[in-house]
């Protein structure tokens, strides 16, 4: 068998299902013809080859439709009955084949195959494959789909892929229900074509994210890898493969617990960036004292590393006495009322209820706020399902390792870029994501902040391109301002900026940009799409540099040049 | 205000005018549509087609395409009147070609002012 498309297996599965009542229909047909041209009509000649075929016709369809071309004959009229019985069965028979044919289990996953391969064949800008569509894998989608960058799906739960199809997105997401180490369902969502830009691994099996791995590197060696991972030795060899780029939830999730204790307009800026509804003229921060930390698993583990590494002093209540051999100071039993006390929760400024079960941790947070009022609270919540109960539960800060992931890997999607900039905010001191938090404030005005990349090239901003090429030079904060309102200040802030190996960040106005650059920028989308109208524009992005109107048409610039001679 | 934009606007709305001007009437009563404002349809169109041409933006491109589609009809339909005029003279037939030629044209100038009014307006400058 040649190794077709999935349209070729739909229509080998219908040829093979329905050979069988097509040659019946047909033989059935021939025969009640042949008889009716040999048996003697009423004036003794029998009716022609194409009459009786004609009679054939609609008496298999209809059921009999009366005597026509003419009256028939007695002979005439007993084989008619007969062709009726013989016609009917048949015709019973195969529109039988064609319902059990729907309801072919093959017969729909080819269906549904080829309907996804179309699906994702559409889309022409660039696209990410999201295998796994569990927690992570959804609030990714979402977030893709907030900002409008395209994706596919690949789970292997059909009533995942059933609910992906129920959701609203802005761009069409099209899911597969398949096993995503297969290597057909990773062509058919697309791999190797030159718009697929990255694959994300979300599945809950490592084995199987690895696997995945390996076959896109062998499909698309140019496709980004990103990868959710909790275990060293599959990291060890993902990195193996070149250019993956890693996902530990427990990890991120200690990482952002640490700068939302003692980075506090880092954590509200990272947050902001994503599309979280927080206030940013409105830092909370987190008292210094002891922590109690609830819960000693894989991400007690990390947590406990972070908050040693910042200097705090944390104890631990985990029922497991051997877990926990690193621990300095540690209480050995489940977080109940009195071993929260006995771990001083009275003179401790925080709790950190981070078990890997949603109702000890609410139990928890209830208990602790009991005993010490005082206290801040930061919960894990582990099931996006228990949304609700976590938010009536008014803790200081809840935390779930899936979103946590899902928005660490969706910045990375949006731009690499993003992830040098928060290193680079990490590195220096903290007044200079204070001062960069009203800035963004300003130009991104109450809507969603969208984060995009401004390429400078000639096919992206022909006219800036255009420009850079007569001109000697163009300034970064006329190319982001609004046209209409030229004397405002910038509509959109440059985070970051790349040309070649060079790199700078937060871009002052006056920087003079040159063709080749690319610009990490945050604005409104409505800005978004003003400052991709100037790119091609010519006369606005003079308009946007001097303040004046060029000429527009051959005739006004003639009539124009000797004004501007005598000058 | 800007001289430019003044005269540019002026003679793509005249444009569309004068053609309204010359379509009212009975379609076929060569009595209801004057041969001057035809006249005067064709060559305030030509002006504005010479005005659109050489601007680089995207709109600028639509533009041209409708003023170049309005000459083409508005020609056409004049070429049809002189024919006419010079052998049988404008019976009911001629009369109402000529006329539906030039609603043609109409429809250019609409999209064309169309473009102009919306194009203003978004860029709001």
């Amino acid at each position: 068998m040649s190794k077709g498309s999935d349209l070729d297996r739909v229509t080998a599965i219908v040829l093979q299902e329905m050979r069988r009542p097509l040659t019946i229909l047909l033989c059935v047909n021939a025969l009640g013809i042949a008889v009716m041209v040999m048996i003697p009509g009423v004036e003794g000649e029998g009716m022609g080859i194409f009459h009786a075929f004609y009679f054939m016709t609609y008496t298999a369809t209809t059921t009999g439709f009366g005597e026509l071309p003419s009256e028939f004959s007695d002979g005439q009229r007993m084989w008619a009955t007969v062709c009726l019985y013989m016609s009917v069965v048949a015709w019973i028979y195969a529109i039988g084949s064609i319902i059990r044919l729907v309801q072919n289990p093959h017969f729909i996953l080819a269906l549904a195959q080829s309907r996804f391969a179309k699906a994702a064949a559409r889309i022409r800008e660039p696209f990410f494959i999201v295998c796994g569509f569990g927690d992570t894998g959804s609030l990714l989608a979402r977030g893709l789909s907030d900002q409008r960058l395209n994706a596919v799906v690949i789970d292997t739960d059909i009533e995942r892929i059933k609910a992906l199809r129920l959701r609203d997105y802005s761009v069409p997401i099209p899911g597969l229900e398949g096993d995503a180490s297969v290597p057909k369902n990773l062509t058919d969502a697309g791999i190797q074509r030159n718009n697929c830009k990255g694959v994300v691994l979300l599945t809950g099996n490592e084995d199987v994210n690895l696997k995945i791995a390996v076959m896109t590197r062998l499909l698309n060696p140019k496709a980004e890898i990103v990868c959710r991972s909790t275990s060293r030795a599959h990291e060890e060899e993902l990195r193996g493969l070149g250019s993956v780029v890693l996902a530990d939830p427990y990890e991120t999730f200690a990482r952002e617990l640490g700068f939302a204790l003692h980075k506090p307009p880092l954590h509200t800026l990272d947050e902001w960036l994503v599309g979280a509804p927080v206030n940013l003229s409105n830092l909370v921060s987190y008292p210094r004292g002891t922590w109690l930390l609830c819960g000693y698993g894989q991400l007690g583990r990390w947590l406990y590393r972070s908050l040693s590494d910042w200097g705090v002093k944390v104890v631990v209540i985990d029922p497991d006495p051997n877990a926990t051999s690193e621990v300095a100071e540690q209480v050995t039993g489940l977080a109940t009322r009195a071993n929260l006390q006995l771990a001083g929760l009275a003179e401790a400024v925080g709790v950190i209820a981070a078990t890997n079960d949603d109702s000890s941790n609410l139990a928890i947070l209830l208990a602790a706020r009991s005993i010490n009022p005082h206290a801040s609270l930061i919960v894990r919540q582990n099931s996006h399902e228990n949304e609700l109960a976590f938010n009536a539960a008014s803790a200081d800060l809840i935390m779930q390792p899936s979103l946590v992931t899902a928005r660490r890997i969706l910045l990375r999607l949006i731009s690499p870029m993003i992830q040098e900039l928060l290193e680079y905010l990490e590195e220096h001191p903290q007044s200079l994501s204070e001062e960069l938090l009203p800035r963004l404030t300003a130009a991104v005005d109450q809507s969603s902040p969208a984060l995009w990349t401004l390429q400078l090239n000639a096919q992206q901003a022909p006219a800036v391109h255009a420009y850079l090429a007569n001109h000697e030079d163009y300034q970064l904060g006329h190319l982001l301002r609004d046209s209409r309102h030229r004397e405002r200040p910038p509509e959109a802030v440059a985070l970051w900026l790349r040309r070649g190996a060079q790199r700078l960040a937060l871009p002052p106005e006056d920087t003079r940009i040159v063709t080749g650059d690319e610009i990490l920028v945050c604005s409104s989308q409505t800005a978004r799409g003003n400052i991709h109208a100037n790119l091609s524009n010519p006369y606005s992005l003079h308009y946007l540099a001097t303040g004046e109107e060029l000429p527009r048409g051959w005739l006004m610039n003639w009539l124009r040049a000797p004004a501007a001679k005598t000058r | 205000m800007n001289l430019e934009k003044v005269l540019f606007g002026f003679f793509i709305v005249l444009a569309l005018t004068l053609n309204v001007a010359f379509v009212v009437g009975d379609i076929a009563v060569p009595d209801h549509h004057n041969i001057w404002l035809l006249f005067a349809a064709v060559v305030v169109n030509l002006i504005a087609t010479i005005l659109k041409l050489g601007d680089r933006s995207q709109t600028g491109a639509l533009l041209l395409a409708t003023a170049l589609v309005a000459d083409l009809q508005l020609i056409a339909s004049s070429l049809i009147w002189t024919f006419a005029d010079t052998t049988a003279g404008l019976d009911a037939l001629a009369t109402a070609t000529i006329v539906s030629l030039a609603v043609g044209a109409l429809v250019a100038n609409i999209v064309s002012v169309t473009l102009l009014v919306s194009d203003t307006l978004i860029s709001g400058r």
